[in-house]
Formats: C-alpha cells, sequence, structure tokens
C-alpha cells in the first residue's frame, strides 16, 4: 500500500478515527493490527519476518536484562545482531555475494557455482532492522531499559507511517509516545494534514514527473545529447530527493494527526553548503544512526588523524552498501567518505571556514558547489554498474555521436520544478506545517488549492514505487 | 473544534469545485487524448449507426495476400447495404472494456444493434490477468461517468488494477493451480499445470523419433490457452459480459455475442480429444449462458479450418479473409433476425479487383498503413494520410498482382491529391513489387518534378507500364515515401488497372 495511492487515502482516516474512539489501553492493539495489515499488503508471507526480528530483539532484551553478566550480555547480543543481520544479508545480500563469489571461482576455473536465490526483497527489511538493531545495542549499553510489553515493542517496530521507509526512530524517541493518551486535536490534525498534502506534491508532482525523464535518459543514454544527459542527472537529483523528502513528509504527517511526532529525516539539504553539512540534513535519521552506533564505536575523531580518515571512509561504504547489493552503492558511499575528508583536511588548511548568512552570495556559491557534486556522485546510486555510470559520464562530457532523440519536457514539469525549487529555498531551516501556520487564512487556502489542484491535475500517471523501499 | 473542522471542509468542497470548472475547461480534453484516447473509438462514430461490431483484433487483422483486407464487421455491413455499420475495434480488448466503451455511445446515437465478440480465450486466467491488463484498465480511468476532477484524482492516485508483470504471473499461476478438472472421463491431470508440465518433459515427437521443441512448446501454449473450465458463477468476464445485457437492455439495443472461431483442427492435432473437448464445452456453456439470458450468440466456433488462421505459431482469432468472410456470415444471418428486409445475399468467393480508390475516410480493402491516417487535413471527407515526421510511408496500396489476367493489366494508372507543406523534402512516389519468380523490383518517381505548388491540394498523376517480368508478383505496392521531416498529405489515391 503506497501512500500516493487510494487504498492509503482511505486505510489512514479508517485506523485514525478508531484510534481516537478507542479506549487508550486498546490503541496499541489496533496500531499494530494495522501496521501488520499495511505491511502485508505488499506480500503476506514477509510479515513473518518482521515478526521474526521483532521477537529476537524483544527476547534478547528482556534475557539481557535478566542475566546482566558482562558475558551472557554480550553473548545474547552477539545473536541478537547475528540473527537480525543475517536475515538481512539473506534477503538483500545473499544473490550479489554468490554472484561474486562465482566471478571468482570462474576467474579461478573451480568449476563450481553458488546457486542464487529468487525472491523479492521484503520491502523496508534494512528500516526496521536498524530500528530493531539499536533498540538492543542501546539495552546492552544500559542506555535503554527492556521493554516487557511485547506488543508495544512489536508496534515500536513495525509503526505504518515509518515502517517501510524510516524515519528509523530511537526506541526512546517513539516508544514513550506510543504509550502515552494522545488526544484529538485541531492542531494536529491541521499539521498532519498539511504535511500529507506537501509530501504528496513532492512524490506525486515532481518525483513522479521528473522519474520517467530520468528513466528515459538511463535506458538508453546514448541516445541522447550531452545537454538531455545533463537534465536526466540534475533531474534524478531532485527526483530522489523529492522521492524520499515526499515519503518522509507524509509519514510524518500520518503519525502527526495521531499525536506521534516522527524526527525530521531532511531539512534542505541542497542547501548545505558542504558535505558534511549534506548528511546533517539528508535522511538525518539514518546519518545519526551511523554515526551514534557505528562512527562513535569506532572512534569517532577522538583518534589519530589516519584512524579518524578510516571510521569516516568505513561509515561511508556501509551507509553505501546499506542502501543496496551493488558495487555502485559501494563507489556512491566511498565517494562520499573520499569527498568528506578532503574537505575536512582543505577547509583546515585553508582555514576556509567561514559563517555565511543564509541566502548570502557565500552561502548560494557554496550550495551549488555541493548540489553539484552530490549531483555527479547520484550517477552512481541511479546507474545499474559501473559501466553505467562512467558511460554516463563520459556522454555527458564529451558527447554521443549518435543523437537519435531529443528530450521532451513538458512545461508544466519545469514549471512545479521551480515552484518546488522556491519552496524549498523558502524552507531553509523551517518545516512545511509550522511554515504554513504562520500564513493568514486566504494565503493558506491559495496554497493549499495550488497543491490540491497539481496533485490531482499535474501528477504523475505513471506508478513509480517510492525509490527507498527498495532498500 | 468541529465547527471550525466543518468549515474548513465546506471551503475544501468550494476549492475542489472551482478546480473542476478550471481543470474541466482548460485541461480534461488534453488528458482524454493524452491517456484515454481509446474514446476516440467510440467519438467515431456517427450518430446514424444502425449496427455497432465491438471486438478486438480479429476484426481487423488479416494476412498478406488476402485480396480484400478489409474488417469482419465490414463484411458484415455487406450484407445490410442500406444499413449504418460501423466498428469499436481495440485489440487485446474484452468485455470488461467493451462495456466501458458501450457506456459512453452518446443517448443522441440512434444504434439499434449492437455486436460484441465473445472471445473463448479471454475467459482464461492467464487473459484476465494479462499484463495488457494494467494499460488497458488506466485507459478507462479518464472516461468513467465523474465529474473530470474525479475521474484525475483517480488516475493520479492509480485508481485502477495496477500490477507488476510478475504480480499477474502470479495470479494466473495461482488460478491454474487452484482450479481442479472435473471431467467425465478419466483424465490423468489434476490441473493445467500438471498438464503442461507432463507436456512440456513428454513432448511432440517428429517423424524419428525426436522431440519437437517447436511443436512442444505451441502444445504447451494451447493447454494453457484452452485447458479450462469455465465457472459461470465467477468467472469475472462472464459478470462483465451480464453489465453489457444489462446495459443494452437499458438502452433498447439489440444484442449479439460473437462468439469467435478458435483453431480445434491444431488444437485436435497437437494435444488431442481432451483438449478439444474442453474447447467444445466451454463453448457451450458460453452459448447456453447467454442465450438464456436472452441474447442471440452466434457459435462460430469451429468454422475456420486450420489454414485460414494467420498466426501457425500461436493462438489467436486472427482470421485471414476466408476466415473473416465466414465469420461474417455467420453473424449477418444472426441480424436476419431484426433486418430480414435489408439483407442482401454476398458471393464468399474472392475474385480479383482493377479499380482500388482510398478516401482515407473509411476502412479499405487492399490497403495498409492506415494508420498514418490523420484528421488533419482533407481534400475529401475528414481524413487524409499524413507522411513526414515519423511516417515514411503513405497509405500503401498492396496486391498480389498475378491474380490479375495478363491480358488485362498492361498499366497502372495513379492519381491521388498531394498537400506539400514545402519542397524542403526527397519524397517519392514508388512502385515495387514482390515475387518469387523476379528479383525484387522498385522503382522511384520524385514528387518534386512534378509538383511545385505548396500548401495546396494538387492532383499527381502518373501512368506506369507493367513489366513483364513482374506480371506475376505476388505483391505489388505503391505509396509515397517522405523520410523528411516535412509533411506531406496524401488523399483520395486511386490505383486503375488497365
Amino acid at each position: 500500500m503506497l501512500f500516493n495511492t487510494i487504498e492509503y487515502l482511505l486505510f489512514l482516516p479508517i485506523v485514525v478515527i478508531f484510534y481516537f474512539l478507542l479506549p487508550h489501553k486498546l490503541r496499541w492493539i489496533l496500531l499494530l493490527a494495522a501496521s501488520y495489515f499495511f505491511y502485508m499488503s505488499w506480500k503476506v508471507e514477509y510479515v513473518f519476518l518482521i515478526a521474526i526480528s521483532t521477537l529476537i530483539a524483544y527476547s534478547s532484551g528482556v534475557l539481557m536484562e535478566k542475566y546482566p553478566g558482562k558475558k551472557s550480555k554480550l553473548l545474547l547480543l552477539i545473536l541478537n545482531l547475528s540473527a537480525n543481520l543475517g536475515i538481512l544479508f539473506f534477503f538483500k545480500y545473499f544473490n550479489f555475494a554468490a554472484e561474486n563469489i562465482n566471478l571468482l571461482f570462474d576467474k579461478l576455473e573451480i568449476g563450481k557455482d553458488i546457486p542464487l536465490m529468487s525472491f523479492l526483497l521484503p520491502v523496508g527489511i534494512s528500516f526496521y532492522t536498524f530500528q530493531a538493531l539499536s533498540y538492543s545495542i542501546d539495552v546492552y549499553f544500559g542506555k535503554e531499559k527492556a521493554e516487557k510489553h511485547l506488543g508495544y515493542f512489536a508496534l515500536y517496530v513495525s509503526f505504518f507511517p515509518q515502517l517501510v521507509a524510516g524515519p528509523i526512530e530511537r526506541f526512546s524517541r517513539l516508544t514513550p509516545q506510543l504509550k502515552a493518551k494522545h488526544d484529538f486535536t485541531y492542531d494536529n490534525l491541521a499539521n498532519g494534514l498539511r504535511l500529507i498534502l506537501y509530501g504528496l506534491f513532492i512524490k506525486m508532482v515532481i518525483a513522479d514527473n521528473l522519474a520517467g525523464i530520468v528513466d528515459k535518459i538511463y535506458a538508453a543514454p546514448n541516445n541522447y545529447s550531452s545537454l538531455d544527459i545533463l537534465k536526466g542527472v540534475v533531474f534524478y537529483s531532485f527526483q530522489i530527493y523529492s522521492d524520499f523528502y515526499g515519503y518522509s513528509v507524509i509519514a510524518i504527517g500520518s503519525a502527526k494527526i495521531m499525536g506521534v511526532n516522527l524526527m525530521n529525516n531532511f531539512k534542505t539539504p541542497y542547501l548545505a553548503k558542504n558535505i558534511a553539512e549534506f548528511w546533517q540534513r539528508w535522511h538525518i535519521s539514518l546519518s545519526t544512526w551511523f554515526r551514534d552506533y557505528l562512527y562513535y564505536p569506532l572512534g569517532g575523531n577522538r583518534v589519530k588523524k589516519s584512524r579518524w580518515a578510516l571510521n569516516i571512509m568505513i561509515v561511508f561504504v556501509v551507509s553505501g552498501i546499506w542502501h543496496g547489493a551493488n558495487w555502485t552503492f559501494l563507489i556512491w558511499g566511498a565517494l562520499y567518505g573520499v569527498l568528506y575528508i578532503l574537505e575536512k583536511v582543505l577547509n583546515s588548511a585553508l582555514k576556509l571556514e567561514k559563517e555565511h548568512k543564509p541566502y548570502s552570495l557565500g552561502h548560494i556559491l557554496l550550495s551549488l558547489k555541493t548540489f553539484a557534486l552530490v549531483t555527479l556522485i547520484w550517477v552512481f546510486f541511479r546507474s545499474q554498474s559501473f559501466g553505467e555510470a562512467m558511460n554516463i559520464f563520459t556522454l555527458l562530457f564529451s558527447g554521443s555521436g549518435q543523437i537519435t532523440e531529443a528530450l521532451i519536457i513538458p512545461g508544466y514539469v519545469w514549471f512545479w520544478l521551480i515552484f518546488f525549487i522556491i519552496t524549498d529555498i523558502l524552507l531553509y531551516n523551517k518545516r512545511f506545517d509550522s511554515w504554513m501556520a504562520n500564513i493568514p487564512l486566504i494565503g493558506r487556502w491559495i496554497i493549499y488549492a495550488i497543491f490540491i489542484f497539481s496533485i490531482i491535475v499535474h501528477a504523475g500517471v505513471e506508478n513509480f514505487p517510492f525509490i527507498y523501499f527498495q532498500f | 473544534m468541529y465547527k471550525k473542522i466543518a468549515f474548513k471542509v465546506i471551503l475544501l468542497f468550494i476549492v475542489l469545485v472551482i478546480i473542476n470548472a478550471v481543470y474541466s475547461k482548460w485541461f480534461y480534453e488534453d488528458d482524454i487524448q493524452q491517456h484515454s484516447d481509446i474514446i476516440n473509438l467510440v467519438r467515431d462514430i456517427p450518430n446514424d449507426a444502425d449496427i455497432i461490431y465491438v471486438g478486438e483484433s480479429s476484426n481487423n487483422s488479416f494476412r498478406r495476400d488476402d485480396l480484400d483486407k478489409r474488417y469482419i464487421s465490414a463484411f458484415v455491413g455487406d450484407y445490410f447495404p442500406e444499413l449504418n455499420t460501423y466498428d469499436i475495434t481495440k485489440p487485446a480488448a474484452h468485455a470488461g472494456i467493451y462495456k466501458v466503451l458501450l457506456e459512453n455511445i452518446p443517448l443522441e446515437n440512434q444504434v439499434k444493434t449492437v455486436i460484441v465478440t465473445l472471445n473463448l480465450r479471454s475467459f482464461n486466467a492467464n487473459w484476465i490477468y494479462s499484463d495488457l491488463e494494467t494499460p488497458l484498465q488506466k485507459s478507462l480511468v479518464l472516461i468513467k461517468p465523474y465529474p473530470p476532477l474525479f475521474n484525475r484524482f483517480l488516475l493520479s492516485f492509480k485508481a485502477y488494477d495496477i500490477k507488476s508483470e510478475s504480480e499477474r504471473e502470479e495470479q494466473f499461476k495461482k488460478k491454474w493451480k487452484r482450479d481442479q478438472f472435473n471431467l467425465p472421463f478419466e483424465f490423468p491431470f489434476q490441473n493445467v499445470i500438471e498438464w503442461d508440465y507432463w507436456m512440456a518433459n513428454y513432448g511432440i515427437k517428429d517423424s524419428v523419433g525426436n522431440i519437437d521443441y517447436k511443436q512442444t512448446e505451441l502444445a504447451c501454449h494451447y493447454i494453457k490457452t484452452y485447458g479450462f473450465q469455465l465457472d459461470t458463477t465467477n468467472n469475472p468476464r462472464i459478470k462483465d459480459f451480464n453489465d453489457i445485457i444489462k446495459l443494452a437492455h437499458k438502452r433498447g439495443w439489440n444484442l449479439v455475442f460473437n462468439l469467435l472461431a478458435e483453431n480445434t483442427e491444431k488444437a485436435q492435432e497437437l494435444i488431442g480429444d481432451e483438449l478439444v473437448y474442453m474447447i467444445n464445452e466451454n463453448a457451450k456453456i458460453l452459448e447456453n449462458y447467454f442465450q438464456n439470458r436472452g441474447v442471440i450468440v452466434v457459435n462460430n466456433l469451429n468454422v475456420v479450418e486450420d489454414e485460414q488462421f494467420i498466426d501457425q505459431d500461436w493462438t489467436t482469432e486472427h482470421y485471414a479473409e476466408k476466415g473473416r468472410k465466414i465469420v461474417a456470415k455467420n453473424v449477418a444471418e444472426a441480424l436476419k433476425t431484426w433486418y430480414k428486409e435489408f439483407y442482401v445475399e454476398v458471393n464468399l468467393g474472392t475474385t480479383y479487383h482493377t479499380n482500388f480508390f482510398n478516401s482515407c475516410d473509411n476502412s479499405c480493402e487492399v490497403w495498409e498503413q492506415m494508420h498514418t491516417i490523420t484528421s488533419e487535413l482533407a481534400y475529401s471527407g475528414n481524413k487524409s494520410s499524413r507522411t513526414g515526421t515519423g511516417n515514411d510511408f503513405s497509405i500503401t496500396w498492396e496486391y498480389p498482382l498475378k491474380v490479375i489476367p495478363d491480358s488485362l493489366k498492361q498499366n497502372i494508372a495513379i492519381e491521388l491529391m498531394l498537400n506539400q507543406k514545402s519542397l524542403n523534402h526527397d519524397a517519392k512516389l514508388i512502385i515495387e513489387a514482390h515475387g518469387s519468380s523476379f528479383n525484387f523490383y522498385r522503382v522511384g518517381f520524385d514528387v518534386k518534378d512534378d509538383i511545385k505548388e505548396v500548401n495546396q491540394w494538387v492532383k499527381y498523376s502518373k501512368t506506369f507500364t507493367i513489366p513483364d517480368s513482374i506480371k506475376q508478383a505476388d505483391l505489388m505496392k505503391i505509396y509515397i515515401y517522405n523520410p523528411s521531416r516535412e509533411k506531406i498529405y496524401v488523399d483520395d489515391f486511386r490505383i486503375v488497372i488497365k
């Protein structure tokens, strides 16, 4: 059940109505049932995976408290990590590993092949696995008490607005909100609906219209001119941003109506002045996860410079691989690592780090520089293989000798894209719902009317599922 | 708080009404042409229609050597020259699609009789859950009987049967597995999957006992296509046809279901009695079921012989000329129920013609490239054939010259109306011949040599003396070839063989 379907537009109000009609003590049952139903709408069988992940994390937490000895806790953590990451590995990385091992076998002329598995990747497996893992690690380090209520814990892992593509919430942030009694309030309803409206606009009008154009370019780049390929590459930057940002905003809005505040996953990342800031503004729930559960345990920056650089590289490469089982994701992550280190080193050597006021010329130029770098790196993320990415770069800079197609971009796509960019600039360090709340009624409703019009009349009509669902 | 919410709901309603007005006035028609141009099939039917024939590609498929390449519906029309017979032809369509198209026939249309093709294959799971279904369903959303903005809302939020190819495959395989055979004789297979699996492994043997993989693959395909037993209670197509019956009743239409011919000869040859039994039983069920509901069912199931099926390596209802004419004759016989006084006898046999004319406004016998027909410009009627900008070939006359006695074919007189937008092209009038007794023959005449006028209709004539060497041509073609980006329109194309 995608957020941008009639099914979800019916599902959400039904859940919300029953949520507020039911007595507080029964609400978790409703939300858990709704979340499992939501997940089963993709593939019924995969609900067992999420249930298994939940049970493993839950029981290891309870057992860690029951057997607080250092060794037993460590053993439980290792078992838990092995099981959860094992499931993730099997479904997400097995075929990738097998293909590469088979290639190696071929090179070494070993006459054996590891058979490949044929199954669909369970939607959102990386998200809920990481959410469950963060809880277990927190319990191990004593930052969290183990949750005794299996129902609430299962709900923490599977809460439907953020189940399949985040934001990846921490136990300490989400569970108390799920347990708390929320009354129906006009402000929550209004803010939630505003966010959903804006999220639908970003996903359906921006991302889905750009998706078709980007797909054309990446499907046959040799047929297009350098300028058209450049358009495709830049459009992908906006496609993936609006696709994932749109999802996150709808998720936050859906939860908001029920009084649950999910964390912000994006803060105008393309206005970041450097790569480090970009990662403070892009997919925040994942970058903070890696910071807390990988970067800090590795020593963070309280180590030698060389070790720090290694830590950075490890974090970005793992982050790349988290996104998908392909060398292109690894390269994508590694490039960020290299750029991150380079920027830090250059900034401190050349003393380039200066404060720039928002919207100042310095801010604009640095943002454009960061956007250009990020856009080029996205080419690896979007490409199916290293060769495909290199072909895009070659064509981008040297052109194709056999242009057979002209990229036709409808006027309304340009119009809404520019509209979105302006909106995004205006929203720098602000969130859409609170920004809208400060606009007088008439202005607000004119904006609503524009968004409603664009969503209904100019939404892309092809079916492009949210990109991050595949992770 | 609830007052506040009620106020906002009213505000939202007002906004939606305004947006609906804006959308209907300035955007809806463009959207229809972009996403639901299927509606043009209905819009093209004049209000003076007496009979409408609704079908899929069986109606307009023809074999290259057909002397008369017209549609089944046109052949039906031959039997009732005084009546206006039109067609709605949509490839891969089925009753669910026909239903929506028929609902869109305006009330002003005087049509009295509707003929709908009843395609046995369309009742099978692999057609019901075909991956063609997503684009077909999508094409219907904007023409549903709701306010335009609501239709666009449904399209934007993907409120139609939208599934990936793999999901659809999973659907029909599940159905195949679930549906157990219940036959009045002993049969070793429980369901179509088992039967297909056996055939794929056992195979069809050639004369020396080796597996003939091509024939085996075809046999498996026949099993998967026809190996089912119709369940009239749950089959969604039955429901669609019942809805068509209700609609016809409401609109006062006479209704004929035209059960199409299947290649039972081939089924017998490849598989044997069991499959033919299933095909015949299913046809009987359909015939009885719908006749009991007051519909005239024309049963063509076994009337077309194997040789007349155009696709010999697949299951289709695409018939060559003779096959189409037989089906048309049976339909015409059924139409006598209401139009006996209008009925005229038609000779089913094929004969040669020496005079051909295409005004671009009607279905024509021996012309190809009819997709180049456009309403942008016309010399006569409303349409012409547009070449250039991707359409390299104009409407093309194609005819097996060999069928005309040599004494009657010395010259070909070509005459057409032509409108060129500029002289910046190298368009040619092409005459080409294909045959087994000679090398490929082709001759071209530069259009610009004879016509200098632009932006006006000019008569272009040429007389071509037929060389003896090509008089036995299996196929002769005449057309305007224009690979440039400059548009050239062609209308009233006449070929006379003298």
